[in-house]
């Protein structure tokens, strides 16, 4: 009833556009759906969902309204996710380290294990990105540098027990050097102090290279193969490093979202991921897409879990 | 001109249309508390997806436009910056408007928003390439610098006691260290608290600290708000324009001021309104007052935060890193368009680019005439609105717009809670101002450091990193001049009345009893630091602890200097506040108990009870039958409206829990 009335409202105040009750091919979802992003507008997990939204509308016939709830590195929205109303009509973006590392740290008001991710759907592969004018023209020609001049390398990154931090240490130990990270607040600032020359290089993503175009090189990407954006840079594996992840983005509902919605919603994910044109409009994008619907997120989740853990007590940043 | 052309593209009625519209829904965002330009862009970034490019860029920086202006009728008329890039514009404009000269404030910062917004605009059209390669040659070193130039803006603000300015700042600085750090690995001073793990949002910050504080005084006497002429004065455009003209230097320095800001991607209108402010102010001429009500302080914000519009989409176009947050959306819109931004872009997609750019150009134009109309209205409607209806709708926009930042009730607890903490420090000679920059700018001096000693470790010569650099260097001596021509400046008037050694050592106050509430006051903020040193004392991550360490330290020896000077009876005067303290303590009272109540009872039903509570509590003039019904009606009327405008039209999750 209250609903109606608050319907109503907006109608006479002509302002419900877009919010109708428009009838769904199927009963589920039959009504707009709440899309919560535990960060700021503009940033990638923005945009991500943003790139959603178009293909959600025309698949399943509904809205996805995106809100914000910033704060704490993600952590706010994530320890208010489970008392958000669970009839499935509200989903919030997650994201890998991020809720492995933060309950690692310290007390931020959720665990991993309490989170329901019900798909990883994309992640933005780790590269080490140098100037277009560099002298390092391959991995090679970096970790020789590195190996003459221990701890004088320098990285740029995005924050620390980040995707980017957890690279570098992993690398470090894999290749034998040690370099030194510097973070930075957002892969935007990281990037204006990799083109500024204040380092030398950055732990990125391949989303960098495909912002900078040619300012930039990527020496090498962590993906299983050669990302169809950048065909001459090679993977790590290739060059003889086991080094593939990167920043993983998934979807998670409320703990009290029943078992069918929690399919029906790993299903309806998966299917905007399997469109062609969303794909293409990814790629181009720089992202790398992944699929680990609802029934393999457990064997998914322990995996990473133990290879984050790992890199972050070699960091030091968790005890 | 390069794209010259592209100005009748621009130009087409369509194109008119939304930048006209944007404006002025951008001027209307921006002037209330909470609702950022950031906030303006994200919401109708949906709408753009249907729209061409360069049709959706104009409209997106229209509202970015306006909602930077906009930011100046709060600051002015209730002392609350409506944005973060509004901070400076209240040190002058809130005195001009109690002074009564809120509708010349108004109007003067229409004129130099407009001159910002034209100068960023046209450095954006023919300087763009140069001007990006400035921003990247700041480095984490110059943005630590930056800050402590910022900081230095306390010696001037704080007039009398600069201990205790130094001890706000100081404060302010840790403030922003709450929550989970930005760039190392640990969480800071929430001492377990759940709703501290997002730390302190800066506006939630502002209007608590700026707002809450007029508020609290606003009830407590039956005294107008602003003191208004009996006669109609318009526009008073004349006046206005003698002012430009007489501060035409102040007004071109601080827009070149505003867009090289703005250039910085990370700095952003509040540093560059406080930047272009402590210009204005440090070459004042003989008869100028800044922060007692001169034109020249609001002239030099207001242009400079326009300014950073222009200045802001340099980097965000060229180099794809955005500028400014509002940036950062319109960025993401323009990915989700499949525009790619970077060095190609203008040759690529000039035709987008440059109607983009004269689009802003006609924008900001446009800004004149509507920003001046609605301008005058805001005035109006604030000069005019009886007491008892002013205090509970700026209450509840205060609440609604600090729970609209990050949809979370937590920041209006926050935000009640620093509004008193700023009204007992006030009272006690310790200013809000202080307590801000601190706020604003300590992630940039904490990130710049821990990156600069991070790199300069790396190769090995930390000091060349911070005192090598000729851009730092420049910095450097500007922070020396500002930091100590105030007191140069008095000195040196003393001596040319009457030369002489004592007259140059002696001191600037008087003695007097001791000053028991100072004592008290700073031996909590000392108290606070030691609280500090001990909690980062269990930090995992070495970068986490060495700038809270540092700041503490300073509070300590602030705070206990001040304390010594309590104890000598120095004093500095402070206006004497008269008034009811049951009303206050009620007004603060009601915030608080909303605050708290609105997850559990739902919004609208708590603030229409809150609402009814304050129009009592502010209500100094008898009860008649007309007014027993028009308060109640048009309270319910606006909490309903504005309710309904944030759930549906700007998709704010308002909590509905139990009732409503």
């Amino acid at each position: 009833m209250k609903k109606s009335i608050w319907t109503g409202i907006a109608l006479a105040v002509g302002l419900a556009a877009g919010m109708g009750t428009q009838a769904g091919a199927q009963d589920f979802p039959s009504k707009p759906v709440d899309y919560v992003i535990p960060f700021g507008p503009g940033g990638e997990s923005d945009i991500s969902a943003r790139l959603q939204q178009p293909y959600f509308k025309k698949m399943f016939g509904q809205d996805l309204v995106i809100s914000y709830k910033e704060g704490g590195g993600g952590a706010v929205g994530w320890s208010q996710l489970n008392a958000m109303s669970d009839d499935g009509y509200t989903i919030m973006g997650v994201n890998l380290p991020h809720i492995v590392i933060q309950p690692a740290q310290k007390d931020v008001g959720y665990t991993t294990d309490g989170l329901v991710p019900i798909y990883w759907f994309h992640y933005t592969p780790d590269a080490i990105v140098v100037r277009a004018d560099s002298d390092f023209k391959t991995l090679d020609d970096l970790i020789g540098y590195a190996k003459e001049n221990p701890g004088r390398l320098t990285f740029s990154g995005s924050g620390k027990g980040t995707a980017n931090h957890l690279a570098q240490v992993n690398f470090d130990k894999l290749a034998g050097i040690k370099t030194t990270y510097v973070p930075f607040k957002g892969t935007g600032a990281a990037v204006q102090a990799l083109l500024g020359n204040q380092v030398q290089a950055e732990w990125g993503y391949t989303t960098v290279g495909s912002q900078q175009g040619d300012q930039v090189r990527l020496l090498a990407v962590s993906m299983q193969e050669r990302h169809p954006l950048f065909p001459d840079v090679p993977t790590f594996k290739e060059l003889g490093f086991d080094q593939v992840g990167g920043a993983y983005r998934g979807i998670a509902v409320p703990e009290g979202v029943s078992e069918e919605k929690r399919k029906a919603w790993s299903d309806m994910i998966g299917k905007i991921n399997a469109d062609s044109d969303f794909k293409k409009q990814m790629l181009d994008g720089g992202f790398a897409l992944i699929d680990v619907p609802y029934d393999e997120m457990d064997a998914w989740m322990q995996e990473r879990k133990d290879a984050y853990l790992a890199a972050a007590k070699d960091a030091g940043i968790v005890k | 001109m390069p794209g010259f052309d592209h100005f009748i593209e621009a130009l087409t009625p369509l194109n008119l249309a939304f930048a006209l519209f944007g404006v002025m829904a951008g001027t209307v965002i921006g002037s209330i508390p909470g609702l950022t330009a950031t906030m303006a862009v994200a919401v109708l970034v949906p709408l753009t997806f249907t729209l061409a490019p360069a049709s959706a860029l104009i409209l997106l920086g229209a509202i970015y436009t306006g909602a930077i202006y906009g930011g100046a009728y709060s600051a002015i008329l209730l002392n609350t910056p409506g944005t973060p890039s509004a901070i400076a514009t209240t040190f002058d404009g809130y005195p001009m408007a109690r002074k009564g000269d809120g509708d010349l404030a108004v109007t003067l910062a229409c004129l130099a928003s407009v001159c910002g917004g034209l100068v960023g605009a046209l450095f954006l059209l023919t300087l763009a390439p140069p001007l990006s390669r400035f921003a990247l040659a700041f480095g984490p070193v110059e943005y630590f610098w930056l800050a402590i130039f910022g900081l230095s803006l306390i010696a001037a603000l704080s007039e009398g006691s600069l201990l205790k300015g130094i001890a706000g700042g100081a404060l302010g600085l840790l403030l922003s260290t709450i929550g989970v750090a930005e760039v190392s690995a640990d969480v800071r001073l929430t001492f377990g608290a759940q709703v501290m793990i997002g730390g302190i949002q800066v506006v939630a910050a502002l209007i608590g600290l700026y707002c809450i504080p007029v508020l609290i005084d606003l009830v407590a006497t039956p005294d107008r708000h602003l003191r208004v002429e009996a006669e109609a004065r318009g526009f008073r455009l004349g006046e206005a324009w003698r002012t430009v003209l007489r501060n035409k230097v102040n007004l071109i320095r601080s827009s070149v001021i505003g867009t090289l800001v703005g250039v910085l991607p990370g700095a952003g209108g509040s540093v560059a309104g406080l930047v272009a402010y402590s210009e204005a102010r440090r070459t004042a001429r003989k008869g100028e007052e800044y922060g007692k009500g001169e034109p020249g302080g609001v002239l030099a914000t207001e242009s400079a935060n326009n300014a950073t519009v222009g200045g802001g989409f340099i980097p965000t176009l060229v180099l794809g890193i955005p500028g400014t947050p509002p940036d950062a959306v319109i960025l993401g819109a323009l990915l989700v368009q499949g525009v790619r931004t970077g060095p190609q872009l203008f040759e690529a997609q000039g035709a987008v680019v440059y109607t983009f750019i004269w689009g802003l150009f006609l924008a900001t134009i446009l800004m004149l005439p509507a920003g001046l109309l609605i301008g005058r209205y805001a005035y109006k409607t604030i000069v005019t609105i009886p007491k008892a209806m002013l205090v509970p709708a700026v209450a509840f926009m205060t609440v609604i717009g600090t729970y609209a930042i990050r949809n979370n009730s937590a920041d209006v607890t926050i935000m009640v809670v620093l509004g008193a903490i700023g009204w007992a420090l006030s009272r006690f000679g310790f200013g809000v101002s202080p307590i801000v920059l601190g706020l604003i700018l300590g992630p940039i001096a904490e990130q710049g450091f821990v990156q600069a000693w991070t790199i300069g470790t790396a190769i090995g010569d930390v000091p060349s990193m911070f005192f090598g650099r000729p851009i730092s260097l420049a910095i450097i001596a500007f922070t020396l001049l500002s930091l100590f021509w105030p007191f140069v400046k008095t000195r040196l008037g003393r001596w040319k009345e009457d030369p002489g050694v004592g007259m140059i050592l002696a001191p600037t106050v008087e003695r007097g009893p001791v000053d028991i509430a100072s004592v008290v006051v700073g031996l909590i903020l000392a108290g606070a630091g030691i609280v500090t040193l001990v909690d980062a004392a269990g930090y995992t991550d070495p970068d986490s602890a060495v700038f809270p360490r540092a700041v503490a330290i300073v509070l300590i020896v602030a705070s206990l200097g001040a304390v010594a000077r309590a104890l000598f009876g120095i004093r500095n005067r402070s206006a004497p506040r008269s008034g009811s303290t049951v009303r206050r303590v009620a007004l603060l009272l009601v915030m608080l108990a909303a605050a708290l109540l609105l997850p559990w009872t739902g919004f609208l039903a708590t603030m229409l009870v809150a609402f009814m509570a304050i129009i009592l509590i502010a209500m100094h003039d008898p009860w008649t039958p007309r007014r027993a019904i028009i308060f109640p009606l048009a309270g319910i009327l606006t909490v309903v409206a504005f309710t309904a405008l944030f759930r549906y039209a700007l998709y704010v999750p308002l909590p509905e829990a139990r009732l409503f």
